[in-house]
């Protein structure tokens, strides 16, 4: 397969992902406030941004939720998918099916089922809430793209390390961790997009001291979307892509094993 | 060694704790609702039932998991071929921007997927981008009507979905050692049957965590249908939606909800059984 | 990694830390308010307020039904809502001495079916229900009634909004019966008539309406009259029409759920509200008709004779106020799935 084939091919796709975002930006500066067509050319719309204090709130609560709880969820994912791999334990295929059916359930039953818990729990709704539900519905993501790799390990590395002497906790923080790498980080950028982009658990599961953007946008979705969203979601964009490439190009590259 | 049981003991604990807690209890919670009885006032009776499952015997509701389950199984596969060569081109690229490549999947994505949907039917309006330039271009002559149909859904899922496949793949195939495939040139296999043969087997666990991560959600999701599809016919995900939350019927909400789980549980039960692959954990390899 | 996260965690407890008191939790739809009221709010009566939103009513309902301590002090339902609400006592009775600017409601928009005396709930706006029509690509004069959506001329063409009630309501009255019918018989036929409107259905939809109706792809169908009102100052062909049949009222109401936090707070909010001044001004911010008579009278002559936001007394005789259906909801639910199941 020639060079020309496959970069055409990257760029296809890349494309088809980014038109839409694309036409976002463009349509940020759409001198209109209903109308999907093109109307001319304004920046009104950055302007209101500016001054809505309440959006930007609303964003980093997203934020600062979608870190902490891909975070903790690629935590506890990738160790669930590790234990999966390698021990037997009581309970284990009991473990395979709780994971399986966080994936399935749809999100209202997951977001009513969580709620009724909590509300049995006494647990009073707002970050917390928010913060654990998110952490539980990404988990899954984690493990399935952990274990997906785990499977494609050479398994004597771990024959060889415990006759070296190694404990299961270094060959895990010297071997398992480096060796998932991709993975793990996979499991990460997935969850961190399910956090930022939920609506119907976070709905049901967030107290009225805490709003997110996903929330906000989709009860906007009643009236008809504020132009605004369109120059959030552009900022928004345009930040992400330079912190990424900046600190991609910047920093020394790892050696790949 | 005693440390060993240690550590697996607590993070086998660890794991468990926290699935028991929000993952274990709340299903229970669903699976006893869902034999329970409705009530019009109070959302259910405490009463035992099989009403909510015998309701769902009727055929109509089969209709409505195979017309759910037609769209999630064609988006899966569309998804998979137009993933497939992406990811792998990518996890084969020897550059050091890959894992920027990576990023930039998955960096669209972090756009609320409402809004991305609201530029999707900006372009398949009517006067939309597609249909301007396709009109202009002279290639057709009146303007396609694609939205509000089964294939402005499938679009719509595909574009929504497509990194829940890229990345699995691409993790996957990351690994691949290139000695097996060596190996197969070697003994004189062409391009095809070295993919047949090697590659694909080889790839198995990726394709099966990147079919996962689509089909599944695939089956339950209802908004996205809804906006692009204009909410004339009822998926899965949209009848528990409406069992929930406009018919206040949780017991019959629930049921559906079980009965999904148990099909696509049945499903992976069934591909398991018939390959014997995939990721689940390899009983002749004991602990490791 | 692990540092950057337990620094994060810090940061979230800190932020959680301090509880504010001097708070009142407001749920309501969104967009149904200007940030500019709630700040003035603010600056008057030194109550912070913590806005959250909803996008139907069934999303709230399902919410403070399964978890009665969600904290929300003013919660906005629709009419047949604010009636099921109180019939489950989940609503707090309101004490209208704490509501010195409640003379200011219309009284033809009170003491309905839903709440009689308005014990629960308190007006916000009122919405209709009617035919939005585009007159350059169809004629209005053929838009008499809710009967000629059945003309075969409008194949593939109409927006019903996706909600059961004012669906069924619509076939209802085409047949003659009330659009809040419980006959599970007149329902029946009502499905049955909506059976034959199917092939003329593009679409059923409740938001996004107004783009649609703009860049007009869609020409007709059955909408709010605010949501045509804006959408016709971007694109003035747009008409709003009262069938003869009739057509379906449902006025959003404020009200305190049970277990409020905040009560004192919610009466200052809801007084606040019914300032003549400030109703105007949410009326005019937000283009949904004022149910408060002393704010109407302070509109603009301009929007007063725009039939669309405010129909003269003789076409709002037609209307009726939408009311819950008690036990006959499961048959309507039933029927609407069957609907949309295409069975």
């Amino acid at each position: 397969m020639n060079r020309l084939a496959k970069f055409s091919y990257l760029a296809a796709i890349y494309c088809f992902l980014y038109f839409p975002i694309i036409l976002l930006i463009i349509y940020s500066f759409n001198h209109s406030i209903y109308s999907l067509l093109w109307h001319g050319f304004t920046l009104d719309w950055y302007k209101q941004l500016g001054d809505d204090s309440d959006l930007i709130v609303v964003t980093l609560h997203s934020l600062e939720v979608g870190v902490l709880a891909a975070s903790l969820a690629t935590l506890i994912g990738t160790i669930a998918a590790t234990c999966l791999y390698r021990y037997r334990f009581f309970g284990k295929h009991l473990l395979h099916g709780l994971l399986f059916v966080l994936i399935v359930s749809p999100d209202i039953v997951m977001g009513i089922s969580l709620l009724i818990l909590f509300f049995l729990l006494n647990m009073r709704l707002g970050f917390w809430s928010l913060l654990l539900s998110h952490i539980t519905f990404c988990i899954p993501f984690v493990a399935v793209t952990v274990y997906s790799r785990l499977t494609g390990l050479d398994k004597n590395i771990f024959e060889a390390a415990r006759d070296l002497g190694a404990s299961d906790l270094i060959s895990f923080r010297r071997i398992i961790i480096p060796m998932l790498w991709p993975a793990i980080l996979a499991g990460w950028l997935l969850s961190f997009t399910l956090s930022l982009d939920d609506v119907i658990i976070s709905f049901f599961v967030t107290g009225p001291d805490f709003q997110i953007l996903p929330l906000y946008i989709y009860s906007l979705v009643r009236i008809g979307l504020k132009p605004e969203l369109n120059a959030l979601c552009s900022v928004m964009f345009v930040i992400t892509l330079l912190i990424v490439v900046i600190f991609q190009l910047i920093l020394p590259k790892k050696v790949n094993q | 060694m005693k440390s060993d049981r240690l550590f697996k003991g607590t993070t086998i604990s660890m794991v468990w704790c926290w699935l028991f807690l929000f993952a274990l209890l709340p299903s229970v919670l669903v699976l006893i609702m869902s034999f329970l009885q409705n009530d019009p006032t109070d959302l259910f009776r405490w009463k035992f039932s099989l009403q909510n499952y015998q309701a769902l015997a009727n055929p109509i509701y089969f209709k409505v998991f195979w017309h759910s389950f037609y769209i999630a199984g064609l988006c899966s596969v569309i998804c998979l071929v137009l993933s497939y060569p992406f990811a792998y081109v990518l996890a084969r690229l020897d550059s050091k921007y890959k894992s920027l490549l990576l990023f930039l999947v998955i960096i669209p994505f972090w756009t609320s997927s409402l809004i991305r949907t609201y530029a999707i039917i900006s372009i398949l309006k009517v006067k939309g981008l597609l249909n301007t330039v396709l009109l202009s271009l002279g290639i057709i002559q009146h303007p396609l009507t694609i939205l509000y149909s089964s294939t402005a859904v499938i679009i719509g899922l595909v574009y929504s979905l497509l990194p829940f496949m890229i990345l699995p793949l691409y993790v996957n195939i990351e690994k691949l050692e290139t000695q097996y495939i060596d190996a197969a040139r070697d003994l004189g296999a062409n391009t095809l049957t070295t993919f047949l043969r090697v590659i694909l087997p080889l790839t198995l666990p990726g394709i099966m965590g990147g079919i996962i991560l689509v089909f599944l959600p695939a089956m339950s999701m209802f908004y996205i249908p809804d906006i692009l599809g204009g909410a004339k016919s009822l998926l899965v995900g949209n009848l528990i939606q409406n069992e929930f939350l406009a018919a206040h019927n949780w017991p019959l909400g629930s049921a559906v909800s079980m009965v999904l789980t148990l099909a696509m549980g049945l499903l992976l039960l069934l591909y398991r059984r018939a390959n014997k692959i995939g990721p689940y954990y390899d009983e002749s390899i004991g602990e490791i | 990694m692990r540092v950057f996260c337990f620094f994060m965690l810090l940061l979230g407890l800190f932020a959680k830390a301090h509880a504010k008191d001097n708070v009142v939790n407001i749920y309501n739809w969104s967009s149904y308010i200007s940030s500019d009221i709630l700040k003035e709010f603010t600056k008057e009566t030194g109550i912070k307020v913590n806005y959250a939103t909803y996008d139907s009513n069934e999303t709230l309902y399902a919410k403070l039904k399964a978890n009665p301590h969600t904290g929300y002090d003013v919660i906005v339902p629709s009419t047949y809502f604010v009636d099921r609400m109180r019939q489950q006592g989940m609503l707090r009775p309101l004490d209208k001495s704490r509501l010195s600017n409640f003379k200011n409601l219309n009284p033809t928009l009170l003491n309905k079916s839903y709440d009689p005396g308005n014990h629960y709930s308190i007006p916000y706006f009122w919405t209709l229900t009617a035919i939005a029509v585009n007159s350059k690509i169809h004629s209005p004069q053929q838009l008499k009634n809710w009967a000629d959506f059945w003309n075969p001329h409008y194949r593939n063409q109409l927006l019903l909004l996706d909600d059961v009630h004012e669906v069924f309501s619509m076939a209802l009255m085409v047949l003659g019966y009330s659009a809040n019918d419980t006959d599970p018989e007149h329902i029946r036929k009502a499905y049955l008539k909506l059976k034959q409107l199917m092939p003329n259905v593009r679409l059923f939809n409740n938001d996004g309406v107004k783009s649609l109706f703009i860049d007009e792809d869609l020409s007709i169908g059955m909408a709010w009259n605010g949501d045509i009102y804006q959408a016709a100052q971007e694109n003035p062909a747009l008409r709003f029409l009262y069938p003869k049949e009739g057509f379906v009222i449902s006025i959003d109401s404020m009200a305190i759920p049970k277990d409020a936090l905040h009560v004192n707070n919610a009466y200052v909010f809801i007084n606040f509200i019914l300032r003549p001044d400030i109703a105007k001004k949410l009326s005019l911010a937000t283009g949904y008709p004022t149910p408060n008579l002393a704010a109407y009278r302070l509109m603009p002559k301009a929007i007063l004779n725009n039939a669309m936001i405010y129909p003269d007394a003789k076409t709002l005789q037609r209307g009726v106020v939408q009311t819950d259906v008690g036990s006959a909801e499961t048959v309507y639910q039933h029927y609407w799935e069957l609907l949309k199941i295409g069975a």
